[in-house]
């Protein structure tokens, strides 16, 4: 499972300037440029986006190909921890919920 | 240092500590899920110091599971993290009249909570000459409960037998960031149909499917925002 040593390197080092960069792009050259609306907008609906891509296929594929069922584990553990998140807005509930759900599912489905 | 910059500087990490039941369990948990993911002690370590972003650094580990293509990675961890971009605006007029060193030093250190803080408690036009070292006491404090947080995580991440998969407790944690982000109306219909694109896109290479599932949720979410009432607009 562990990925080639250069590539993990290289993704930090992308990372670490992606970061600097996203916090600095006002606050280093100082400016008063100020965003417009549409941008703004942008801004706040891709993260959330991006993060539901990801969260998705991980719990809705397995091995490539849709996976809708009670007997896969990641989308019971998933669909566990979005209940958990809305009711409790706890991280570690969250978490220990999902990873619970996951387990149990493969124990019994497994 | 002057008094009134040590009492801002004090300020500022005092306000802070209320948001350390939030850092800390969030550290351990991007600690254990880095080593889960396959990366080493050092690297991991390496990640939390340089990269000090945890959505960003939670976000890219499922993909780098799924031997997702470097740019692909680095692209995520950049949408991630575009809600910086909206904190360096709004702080950039409190700091323009500071060193460039100081504008790095702090650009380097903003996380959330410490901006959620320090833009409640400073106007844009506020001329309190010392409010920065507020803003850097907050951030200290931060910056040393992530790091030690994430090092307790990645230390007991590299204990945890890999049976347990802990590596799903990132896709886990992500759940917990979106599920606040998903009460402004247009962020949430954007959000899902992203997630549905992604599902569809998922016979595309990941690198084309992931970015266009951002695409689409981005163009939903401005859909939703210009026809529907414009309840959850305007705040943030």
């Amino acid at each position: 499972m562990a990925a080639e040593s250069w590539l993990v390197w290289a993704l930090i080092a992308g990372m670490a300037l992606v970061a600097f960069f996203t916090r600095a792009v006002f606050i280093l050259p100082g400016s008063h440029l100020r965003l417009p609306p549409t941008a703004d907008r942008v801004l706040r609906y891709a993260p959330a986006a991006a993060i539901m891509a990801i969260i998705v296929p991980d719990l809705a594929l397995a091995h490539g190909a849709l996976s809708i069922s009670i007997e896969n584990p990641r989308l019971v553990g998933g669909l566990v921890a979005f209940a958990l998140a809305a009711a409790t807005r706890s991280i570690l509930l969250t978490i220990a919920g999902g990873m619970l759900a996951l387990t149990l599912v493969r124990y019994f489905a497994g | 240092m002057q008094r009134e910059q040590i009492l801002e500087l004090r300020e500022g990490a005092l306000a802070s500590l209320g948001l350390l039941v939030g850092i800390v369990p969030w550290g351990i948990v991007a600690g254990v899920a880095m080593v889960s993911a396959g990366l080493t002690e050092p690297q991991a370590v390496a990640m939390s110091v340089l990269v000090f972003a945890g959505t960003a650094q939670l976000a890219v580990l499922p993909l780098l599971i799924a031997k997702a293509p470097l740019w692909v990675m680095i692209a995520t961890a950049l949408v991630v993290n575009l809600r910086y971009v909206i904190y360096s605006g709004v702080l950039a007029p409190h700091f323009e009249h500071l060193p460039r060193r100081w504008r790095a030093l702090l650009s380097y250190v903003t996380v959330d909570g410490v901006f959620a803080l320090f833009a409640g408690r400073f106007r844009p036009d506020d001329g309190n000459p010392h409010k920065h070292w507020y803003f850097l006491g907050g951030s200290l404090v931060m910056w040393c409960a992530w790091q030690l947080s994430s090092g307790v995580g990645i230390f007991a991440g590299a204990m945890i037998p890999s049976e347990w998969s802990l590596e799903f407790a990132s896709t886990l944690a992500l759940i917990g960031v979106l599920i606040p982000l998903l009460f402004d109306r247009a962020v949430a219909w954007g959000a899902l149909a992203a997630g549905g694109a992604a599902l569809l896109a998922a016979r595309l290479p990941l690198n084309l499917g992931l970015l266009a599932a951002i695409a689409v949720g981005v163009a939903v979410g401005l859909a939703v925002a210009r026809l529907g009432p414009r309840n959850g607009e305007g705040r943030g």
